[in-house]
């Protein structure tokens, strides 16, 4: 069955679901529908000539999610979803990036499946994920760099414990997707990692707190090295430091800066950068900074900007190589849901990395985006929900 | 008990209808009083009676194995109980200990218009952390209830409701029925997910209103509070998009009540009305939810004494009585006929528990005098003692 008809299947499955929930005496459960579309007019200026895209539909994707209370404290869901990847990646034109089961109750989440990787934790006001991929997440070392969703997603397993409502701990083992994955490979796990954070629940943004988010995180690939036998030696380490702080947490004009820093440790035999593989595996700093202004009319968002600066440096290469790149950005609210966006992305390299990615880029996008969220047969009530955090659990 | 062993016990119920009994025992009896509102006992200041009300939000088992957060008075629902006589001075302090707006509004009491609870009309609305006094004399007789006036939908069956209990020393009933037994009877219904949901908007909301009013940015059109309906008009003429137009809000259902309560309880946790062979009983109900209420009593015909607090001028009798929102109906039991009888919602729709039925507002009339012999329903071996809890007759 190809992935199309896949897709299709699921949406005739989901409305069926969906016009079926009485009846037999089981338990329904809760169907969330989230959509999100962005289309978007790109003109690229590079020195190897201009290009444009009439029509980008990249990062538009669907997602159904299911969830019930299990027979104990315990929650269960399951998530499906697929998106567009971007134009001219060697992807299906499909992709299932989601495909998951979560097991939850008050301090703890075990998830398992398919799903965004622990590459990152923030996300940042860009018009698409992965329109900052160098700066942003630590890139998959088993990539051959074609498909920027090769770093986003792939299969993980992880179990997170919560302290005191805002603390998380968690640990994960990744598949991260692999360059030369064909039938036969093995699809163990070829990365670990920690990460600790405190963050605020979404539903307490109001108690005005300046720090809403700090967290670490050490990542390890299980990357094999030429010289090296221990797995310690043999894995590529990197650790990953942030934070976001509501400078102006007003509930008219919210300001509010993003960073993250993620120090590659590398290969100290990597002193030049000649292919995708190299720049994954040498020694680097890459830092993401984005200061964002949203205006709330009638108390839902109206207008956001925001700007964000990356860059990034590799110090042990003998040719100096570094990465700026500047994105500013705009996106206004014509409806409920419906946003018009603008963004603006230059991008430069320097060193070795200028025959590799190109020396500099400049876009500029235009797009509409329209985000949707829909839940049927709500049943109960979500951890962090202020009936919950402070009013008493309810299991 | 979970989820799970709930489901089996209620499948149970409606099979066999049999429960150990111990509907006599005295436990059990003093048990059942704790499901009747508790009076709220008055302060005494010269020749007037003080009351305190606070509200905050409360966790509430409506049934073994469910619980749900409402908005409650002094930590019940329903709300304790005033009872007053009738010319009394009434003073009552209504304390705010939620993130939320509230007012009490006295129903069916013959109070001064600025009492009456009604926000941006005769008061502006009891804010978070703020007490409001309400004072007035007790008029008219009879059986009246309070409710929350703020955001009455969501409000009132969150849990913000409480019977007022008017007396007269002579009552007029007393002498037609003289009675010494007294139940009040509360009906409400539950959208247990348009509760959640919108309690948990609306603190969110608040949080961030609250700011903007301490810091004296109160904004109309933000707030959608209008001084006039003119105002309203110019706002919307320049553009301006009321909460209520479908390019704000998505088509939110209206609240579906799926669990229906007496005294703030679902079956098997509803109040049991006790009652001895020749002995009359004086029950008074009142409906302080969403839903038209069609009220049953097996085995009897019942005298309607008052409605809407006030005598009619003739009883009569009656086996089935509706209960409109907002109504309160008085009646007297006559124990005639021993037994353990049913008293439901004849719209068997509200007799069920999350769509599962036996449930809702179902209870029992138990004639605690039943000899010992007659409280066994099938004289198996091995399975004398046991009783009906309730007799479900459909
Ligand atoms: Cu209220």
């Amino acid at each position: 069955m190809s992935k199309k008809r896949t897709s299709l299947c699921l949406l005739i499955i989901l409305f069926t679901v969906m016009l079926c929930n009485t009846g037999s005496a089981g338990v329904t459960p809760e169907i969330l529908l989230g959509a999100r579309g962005i289309s978007s007019l790109n003109l690229d200026y590079s020195p190897g000539g201009d290009s444009e895209t009439v029509s980008d539909i990249s990062d538009t994707s669907l997602l159904v999610g299911f969830r019930q209370k299990l027979y104990n404290r315990y929650r269960g869901a399951l998530v499906i979803g697929f998106q567009f990847p971007d134009e001219g990646s060697d992807l299906e034109p499909i992709l299932f990036h989601q495909v998951f089961l979560r097991v939850e109750d008050r301090t703890n989440i075990f998830r398992i499946g398919r799903t965004r990787v622990r590459s990152a934790m923030i996300e940042f006001p860009t018009l698409r994920d992965d329109d900052a991929i160098y700066f942003t997440d630590i890139l998959n070392p088993f990539s051959s760099g074609e498909d920027a969703e090769d770093n986003q997603y792939g299969s993980i397993m992880e179990a997170t414990r919560i302290f005191g409502q805002r603390y998380q701990l968690s640990a994960y083992g990744e598949h991260l997707k692999e360059e030369t994955e064909n039938i036969s490979k093995d699809f163990g796990f070829n990365a670990l990692g920690l990460s600790f954070q405190y963050r605020v629940p979404e539903s307490q943004r109001w108690n005005r707190e300046i720090l809403n988010q700090i967290g670490i995180s050490l990542n390890t690939a299980l990357t094999s090295r030429p010289g090296y036998s221990g797995e310690l030696d043999k894995a590529l380490k990197s650790i990953t430091f942030s934070t976001v702080l509501n400078i102006r947490p007003d509930p008219v004009h919210f300001w509010d800066l993003r960073h993250q820093s993620i120090f590659n440790l590398g290969f100290s035999e990597v002193k030049n950068l000649s292919d995708y593989s190299d720049i994954t595996r040498a020694r680097s700093i890459s830092t993401f900074t984005s200061l964002r202004y949203l205006y709330r009319k009638l108390e839902r968002p109206a207008l956001q900007a925001a700007l964000s600066y990356g860059y990034k440096a590799f110090p042990d290469l003998s040719n100096n190589s570094s990465q700026h790149q500047v994105i500013a950005n705009s996106f206004y609210r014509i409806g409920e849901n419906f946003d018009v966006g603008l963004q603006l992305r230059y991008q430069k390299n320097s060193g070795d990395l200028k025959t590799i990615i190109g020396e500099h880029e400049t876009e500029v996008q235009f797009a509409f985006i329209y985000s949707i969220e829909q839940l049927w047969n709500s049943q109960f009530d979500d951890r962090e929900s202020l009936l919950n955090l402070e009013h008493g659990y309810i299991p | 008990m979970n989820r799970r062993d709930f489901l089996i016990t209620g499948a149970a119920l409606s099979a066999a209808t049999l429960l150990p009994g111990s509907l006599f025992a005295e436990t059990t009896k003093r048990k059942n009083l704790k499901r009747f509102p508790r009076q709220l006992k008055p302060e005494i200041e010269g020749n007037v009676k003080v009351f305190r009300l606070f509200v905050d939000i409360h966790q509430q088992e409506l049934a073994p194995g469910l619980k749900t957060h409402t908005l409650a008075f002094n930590n019940q629902v329903p709300g304790p109980e005033i009872r007053v006589n009738r010319g009394d001075r009434v003073k009552v302090y209504f304390k705010n200990r939620t993130e939320l707006n509230h007012t009490i509004h006295w129903h069916g009491m013959h109070v001064p218009w600025r009492m009456d609870g009604v926000p941006y009309i005769t008061q502006m609305p009891v804010m978070p952390g703020q007490e409001f006094v309400y004072e007035f004399t007790a008029e008219p007789y009879g059986t009246h209830f309070y409710h929350c006036h703020w955001g009455t939908l969501l409000h009132m069956q969150a849990g913000m409701f409480g019977s007022l209990i008017v007396e007269e020393p002579d009552d007029p009933i007393k002498k037609l029925f003289p009675y010494e037994r007294e139940y009040t009877l509360l009906y409400s219904a539950h959208d247990l997910n348009f509760l959640r949901n919108e309690i948990n908007a609306m603190l969110e909301r608040m949080k961030e209103r609250l700011y903007l009013v301490k810091n004296g940015r109160f904004d109309k059109e933000r707030f959608a509070v209008f001084d006039s309906k003119e105002e309203l008009e110019e706002a919307v003429r320049n553009g301006y998009q009321p909460p209520y137009v479908v390019n704000r809000r998505a088509p939110a259902d209206l609240a579906q009540p799926f669990w229906f309560t007496v005294n703030g309880k679902s079956y098997p946790s509803t109040p049991t009305l006790y009652i001895r062979e020749g002995e009359s009983i004086r029950v008074r109900l009142i409906n302080s939810g969403t839903e038209e209420h069609y009220l049953h009593l097996h085995g009897h015909d019942f005298w309607l004494v008052c409605d809407d607090g006030i005598p009619v001028p003739q009883p009569w009798q009656m086996n089935t009585m509706r209960l409109s929102p907002g109504k309160t109906l008085d009646i007297i039991i006559e124990g005639k006929n021993r037994g353990i009888w049913t008293f439901h919602d004849h719209d068997t729709r509200r007799v069920t528990n999350n769509g599962l039925y036996p449930g809702g507002n179902l209870m029992a009339l138990v004639y605690e005098d039943l000899p010992e012999e007659e409280r066994r329903v099938m004289p198996m071996e091995g399975m004398n003692n046991l009783i009906p809890k309730v007799a479900l007759d459909e």
